[in-house]
C-alpha cells in the first residue's frame, strides 16, 4: 500500500501536432515533385504569400473557434461576425467621411480608428449576446449561434442600407472602401494579417496553457458541472469564450474587408464559420469540449489551405471550385486517422455490415465524378473523359469490394 | 440441475491494458443455480473480468466455457443469446423511454405489418414488473423513476432474455435498505427458477446473506474460491486486502472545540412539486474537530443540505448559516470556497472528476490562483503542491500525468479530496464518500476522515487545530463508526439527533421513516 512517488513526464508528447507537421511536409513535398511547373519549389515565396493570406484569415477566426470548442460550446456565427464587423467599420468610417466624398477615398486616420474599434467592438457585444443567450435564457450553444448566423447577416444589411440611404440618398446594399490606410493594408495585407494571426496565436496559446483562465477553460469544456462545484465561476468563462470567438471573427473582418476593397454584408465570408471549426478539429479540438491546443489549431488551419492549395494546383483549376469537398475530406480523414489506431485495435473493419456495402458505391462514384471533372485539363483525355471517368469508378468499385471481402474473409478466419 | 459441467468455466483468462495487467491467467469455475460472489478491492479485476463475461471486452486471452463449450462473444448481444446477462453499478436506461420500451429495447415486439406493438410491450413488462415486486407502471419514463426501480427495470430486461446467467455488479450500492430487501427477494425468486448468478459486492453482510461460494480476486489474480458457510467475513476481507483490517474504531476522544457553522431553520423550496420544500427548518450546529453525521433515505434531502451550505443550489435557501460567527450567504461554490468551505460531491463522475484531465491537474483545479501571480499558472509550484497532496493521502498513481480514469475509485475520491484540502477548508462536507470504493481504501479514507478532525500528521490546514467535518452516506454503519452525532432527515426535515454513544441502526432507520409514515 505504499504510495508510488508521483514522478512520471510532466506533460504527453503531442502525437497529433508531430503528425500534422509530417502532414505538411508530405503535402508540400509531393505537391511540388507532382506539379508540372514544381512551383512550390522554383516560385516559393509567391506560393507561401497566396497560402499565408488564405491561413491567416482562416486562422484567426480557427484560433476563436477552438477556443468557444474547448470550453464545451460551438460558434456557429463567425462567418456572419466577419460580414458584420466589415460593415459596422464601413459604416462608421461613412459617417466619419469628408461631406464632399462620401465614397470613401478620404477618411481622416480618426475615422479608419473609430471604424476598426467599432468593428471589434461589435464582436465584444455579439460574444456578449451568445454568452446571455446561453446563460440565462438558457439556449444551446448550438440554436444561439445559429440565430445570430443568419441574424448578423441580415441585420448588417439592412444597416447598411439604412446608412446609406441617409447618408447618400440613395441605398446600396455593400460599401466600397478605398481609404488610403485600407488600400496600404491590401498591398501589405499577407505580413500584417499573418503578423496578427502569429500575435493572436501566441496570445491564445499563453491564456489557454499558462494562465488559470486557460485551465478554467478545459475543466468547464471537460464537466462544466464539476468546474461549477469547484468554485469556478463558469458563466464568466463563457463570456470571455463567446466573446474572443466573435472578436477573432471580428478581427478577421477588418482584414477581409481590406482585402476586398469592400464591405458587402451579403456574401463576404459566406461559410468561413464551418471552415474554421472544421481547422479546429482537424487540429486536435474536440467537439466534446474540454481536448485542444493552439499548435494543433494552427497545424490544422495551415495543412487545411495548403491542401486546397495543392489540389488547386495540381488540377489547375481555380482553389474555390474543390474547397468544400477538400475540407469535407481532410476533416473526416483527419479524424479517422486519430481513431484509426482504435479501430485496428479493436478489429474494426471499415465497410462494416450492410451499411458497409451500402457505402461502396458511394464511395465509388463520387470517386468516378472526381477523377472526370480533374480530368478535364489533360490533354490526352480528350474525348474520353466520360469512359475515364466510368473506368476510374468502376476500379474504385472493384477495389473497394476486394476490401470488404477480406475482412469478412478475416473475421470468418478468426 | 446439476451438469457435469460447470455452468460457466474460466479457464487461464489474461487481459492487459495499457500499463495495467487486469487480469492474469484467473480460472473460476461457477456451477448452474448457484450465487457466486466475486470478491475483490476496486481495481482487483473483478469488472474487468465480469466485462468478459458478458461480451463488453472482446479481447483476451484465456478460455471461456459454456456449459463445457468453448465460447468467444462478439459482443454483448452474442453474450445475451447465450443467455448471459449483465446489471451493471451504473445503469444503462435510456431515461426518455419508457419503462416497457426500455425492457424491449432492440428487440422490440411487432405487430401488424411490423409496426411496434407498443400494448404487447407494455403488457409484457407489466407482467414482468409485477413479478418483480414492482409497482411501477410500464409506460413511466425510466428517468423519472427511483434508481432501485430503475434496477428492477434491467433485471425485467434480463429476466425477458430468458438469461440463465445473470451478473449483478454491486447492485445494491445506490438502494436504500427497503430496496435491498426487495432485492433479496427477488434474487431468491431468481433462484429458485435456476438462475445463476455472479454477485459482485463489497458488502460482506450481503456476500453472506445471500452467497453459496465466494471467489477473492487480488490485483487481477484468483486467490481463492470458498463455501459461503465454511469461512467467515474477518477472512474474506483478509484475504481480499491481503492483510487484516483493524477493527477501525476511533472517536473516543475526539474533543471538540469552537462553533464552526450554525444553521438556523433553512429551508429550501421545491418549486413546482407537492411538498413545496426540499428541506424545511433545519437547523444544525458542527464544532471545530467533529464529525457530523447525516443519515437519511434516499430523496431526504442530504445532498440538498450539504448543497445549501455550499452555495450550490439553483434555488436560494432561507434561514440563517453562520460560519465562524459570521452571518454568510454564499451565491456561487466559489464564495463557499473562499469563506473555507469544501464540499466532496456525491457523484464522482458526473460532478467530481475532470476525464480529460490528468492527476495533476485534478487536484490543482481549486487552487491555481496560488500558484502563480496575476492569474498564471507557475507550473513547477503547482505540481509541487500536487505532488505533496498526492503523497500524504497515499494515492497509488503511475504519476500525476497519468490519466485520472485510470486510477481505482478510491484512489479517485482521494484526490477529489486532496483537491479541497489544497484550499485548506475549515469545514467539510463529504457526501457518500465511499460509495463505489472498496474495503481496504474506506478504512483509509475513515483514518483520514479522523486524521482531519484531530490535526494529526499534518494532513488539515497549517495552524487551525482541527477542521469540521458532516458526511453523509448510505450506509449506517459507516456513519456509526465515523461520527461523533448524527442527524437524521426525512422528507426534508430533521427528525432525530443521537449522540455517538445513543445511536444505533434501529433508532436511525425509525426516525428516517417518520416522514414517510406520516405521509403514508
Amino acid at each position: 500500500m505504499s504510495p508510488t512517488p508521483a514522478s512520471g513526464p510532466r506533460w504527453a508528447i503531442p502525437f497529433h501536432e508531430l503528425a500534422l507537421l509530417l502532414a505538411i511536409g508530405l503535402v508540400f513535398g509531393l505537391t511540388g515533385l507532382a506539379d508540372g511547373n514544381h512551383t512550390y519549389f522554383t516560385k516559393f515565396n509567391e506560393s507561401a504569400i497566396i497560402i499565408l493570406r488564405n491561413t491567416s484569415l482562416l486562422g484567426i477566426m480557427a484560433l476563436g473557434a477552438a477556443v468557444v470548442i474547448i470550453a464545451g460550446g460551438i460558434d456557429l456565427s463567425s462567418g456572419s461576425m466577419v460580414a458584420f464587423s466589415a460593415t459596422t467599420c464601413a459604416l462608421v468610417m461613412v459617417l466619419f467621411a469628408e461631406e464632399g466624398d462620401k465614397r470613401l477615398a478620404t477618411v481622416g486616420s480618426l475615422g479608419v480608428i473609430c471604424g476598426i474599434s467599432a468593428g471589434v467592438l461589435a464582436g465584444f457585444l455579439v460574444g456578449t449576446l451568445h454568452t446571455w443567450l446561453v446563460t440565462a435564457i438558457k439556449l444551446p450553444p448550438f440554436v444561439a449561434t445559429l440565430a445570430t448566423l443568419v441574424g448578423l447577416r441580415s441585420f448588417a444589411r439592412a444597416m447598411c442600407e439604412f446608412v446609406t440611404k441617409q447618408e447618400w440618398g440613395n441605398s446600396a446594399n455593400q460599401i466600397n472602401v478605398n481609404a488610403p490606410f485600407f488600400l496600404w493594408l491590401k498591398q501589405h495585407n499577407v505580413w500584417i494579417s499573418t503578423g496578427v494571426f502569429l500575435v493572436l496565436a501566441v496570445f491564445t496559446w499563453i491564456i489557454l496553457s499558462r494562465t488559470v483562465l486557460g485551465r478554467h477553460i478545459y475543466a468547464l469544456g471537460g464537466n462544466e458541472q464539476a468546474a461549477r462545484l469547484s468554485g469556478i465561476r463558469t458563466e464568466n468563462i463563457k463570456w470571455f469564450a463567446y466573446c474572443f470567438g466573435a472578436v477573432t471573427a471580428s478581427i478577421a473582418g477588418i482584414f477581409a474587408m481590406a482585402d476586398g476593397s469592400v464591405a458587402q454584408p451579403v456574401n463576404l465570408a459566406r461559410g468561413y464559420e464551418l471552415n474554421a471549426i472544421a481547422a479546429a478539429v482537424v487540429g486536435g479540438c474536440s467537439l466534446q469540449g474540454g481536448i485542444g491546443t493552439v499548435t494543433g489549431t494552427v497545424l490544422g488551419t495551415l495543412f487545411l489551405r495548403l491542401v486546397i492549395d495543392a489540389v488547386a494546383k495540381l488540377i489547375k483549376s481555380n482553389a474555390d471550385v474543390y474547397e468544400g469537398m477538400i475540407v469535407g475530406i481532410v476533416v473526416a480523414l483527419a479524424v479517422t486517422l486519430t481513431q484509426v489506431r482504435q479501430l485496428v485495435r479493436n478489429g474494426g473493419e471499415f465497410f462494416a455490415g450492410t451499411r458497409g456495402i451500402a457505402a461502396i458505391p458511394t464511395l465509388a462514384l463520387a470517386a468516378g465524378l472526381l477523377a472526370m471533372m480533374s480530368g478535364a485539363n489533360v490533354d490526352s483525355l480528350k474525348g474520353w473523359l466520360y469512359v475515364f471517368g466510368a473506368a476510374v469508378g468502376f476500379a474504385a468499385l472493384i477495389a473497394l469490394s476486394a476490401i470488404k471481402l477480406i475482412e469478412v474473409k478475416r473475421r470468418r478466419g478468426a | 440441475m446439476t451438469d457435469k459441467h460447470p455452468i460457466i468455466s474460466i479457464r487461464g483468462i489474461s487481459k492487459a491494458f495499457p500499463g495495467v495487467q487486469a487480469l492474469s491467467e484467473v480460472t473460476i469455475d461457477v456451477e448452474a443455480g448457484e450465487l457466486h460472489a466475486i470478491c475483490g478491492e476496486n481495481g482487483a479485476g473483478k469488472s474487468t473480468l465480469m466485462k468478459i463475461l458478458s461480451g463488453v471486452l472482446t479481447d483476451y486471452e484465456g478460455e471461456l466455457l459454456l456449459a463445457g463449450k468453448p465460447i468467444r462473444f462478439a459482443g454483448t448481444r452474442d453474450a445475451e443469446a447465450a443467455g448471459v446477462s449483465i446489471i451493471h453499478q451504473e445503469l444503462n436506461l435510456v431515461e426518455q423511454l419508457s419503462a416497457a420500451a426500455n425492457i424491449f429495447l432492440g428487440r422490440e415486439i411487432r405487430g401488424w405489418l411490423g409496426f411496434r406493438d407498443d400494448r404487447a410491450m407494455e403488457e409484457a413488462a407489466g407482467r414482468l414488473l409485477r413479478e418483480l415486486e414492482c409497482d411501477v407502471s410500464p409506460r413511466a419514463l425510466a428517468g423519472s423513476l427511483r434508481v432501485g426501480d430503475q434496477q428492477l427495470i434491467e433485471i425485467a430486461k434480463a429476466l425477458s432474455l430468458q438469461s440463465d446467467i445473470l451478473i449483478m455488479d454491486e447492485p445494491t450500492s445506490a438502494l436504500t435498505e427497503s430496496e435491498v430487501s426487495r432485492l433479496y427477494r427477488v434474487i431468491e425468486r431468481l433462484r429458485k427458477r435456476g438462475v445463476t448468478i455472479l454477485y459482485i459486492s463489497h458488502k460482506m453482510d450481503e456476500v453472506f446473506h445471500l452467497s453459496d461460494r465466494i471467489t477473492v480476486l487480488r490485483d487481477g489474480r484468483w486467490v481463492k474460491t470458498l463455501d459461503t458457510k465454511a469461512t467467515t467475513a474477518r477472512e474474506i476481507t483478509h484475504l481480499m486486502v491481503g492483510r487484516e483490517i483493524e477493527a477501525v474504531n476511533f472517536g473516543t476522544a475526539r474533543q471538540p472545540g469552537e462553533v464552526l457553522l450554525r444553521v438556523e431553520n433553512l429551508s429550501l423550496p421545491w418549486p413546482g412539486h407537492a411538498r413545496g420544500w426540499r428541506l424545511k427548518d433545519v437547523s444544525l450546529e458542527l464544532r471545530r474537530g467533529e464529525v457530523l453525521g447525516i443519515a437519511g433515505l434516499m430523496g431526504a434531502g442530504r445532498t440538498e443540505l450539504l448543497e445549501c451550505l455550499f452555495g450550490a443550489t439553483t434555488e436560494r435557501p432561507t434561514g440563517r448559516i453562520e460560519l465562524l460567527g459570521q452571518t454568510v450567504n454564499f451565491r456561487h461554490p466559489r464564495e463557499a470556497c473562499r469563506a473555507g468551505i469544501a464540499l466532496v460531491t456525491e457523484d464522482r463522475k458526473r460532478l467530481g472528476l475532470f476525464a480529460a484531465m490528468n492527476v495533476g491537474e485534478n487536484v490543482s483545479i481549486c487552487t491555481l490562483d496560488q500558484t502563480g501571480a496575476a492569474g498564471f499558472i507557475s507550473r513547477a509550484s503547482e505540481w509541487r503542491a500536487a505532488a505533496e497532496t498526492v503523497n500524504r493521502l497515499a494515492v497509488k498513481t503511475a504519476g500525476l500525468s497519468a490519466a485520472i480514469t485510470s486510477l481505482s475509485g478510491g484512489n479517485q475520491q482521494k484526490c477529489i479530496i486532496g483537491r479541497w484540502l489544497q484550499t485548506r477548508p475549515q469545514v467539510l462536507l463529504l457526501d457518500d464518500p465511499t460509495r463505489g470504493v472498496d474495503v481496504g481504501a474506506k478504512a483509509e479514507l475513515y483514518r483520514l476522515i479522523d486524521g482531519l478532525v484531530r490535526d494529526e500528521a499534518g494532513l488539515s490546514p497549517a495552524g487551525t487545530g482541527g477542521i469540521g467535518v458532516i458526511m453523509t452516506s448510505s450506509e449506517l454503519p459507516e456513519l456509526l463508526t465515523n461520527c461523533d452525532r448524527i442527524l437524521v432527515l426525512s422528507e426534508g426535515r430533521l427528525t432525530a439527533s443521537f449522540s455517538r454513544a445513543e445511536a444505533t441502526e434501529q433508532k436511525i432507520m425509525e426516525a428516517a421513516t417518520i416522514g414517510a409514515r406520516l405521509a403514508g
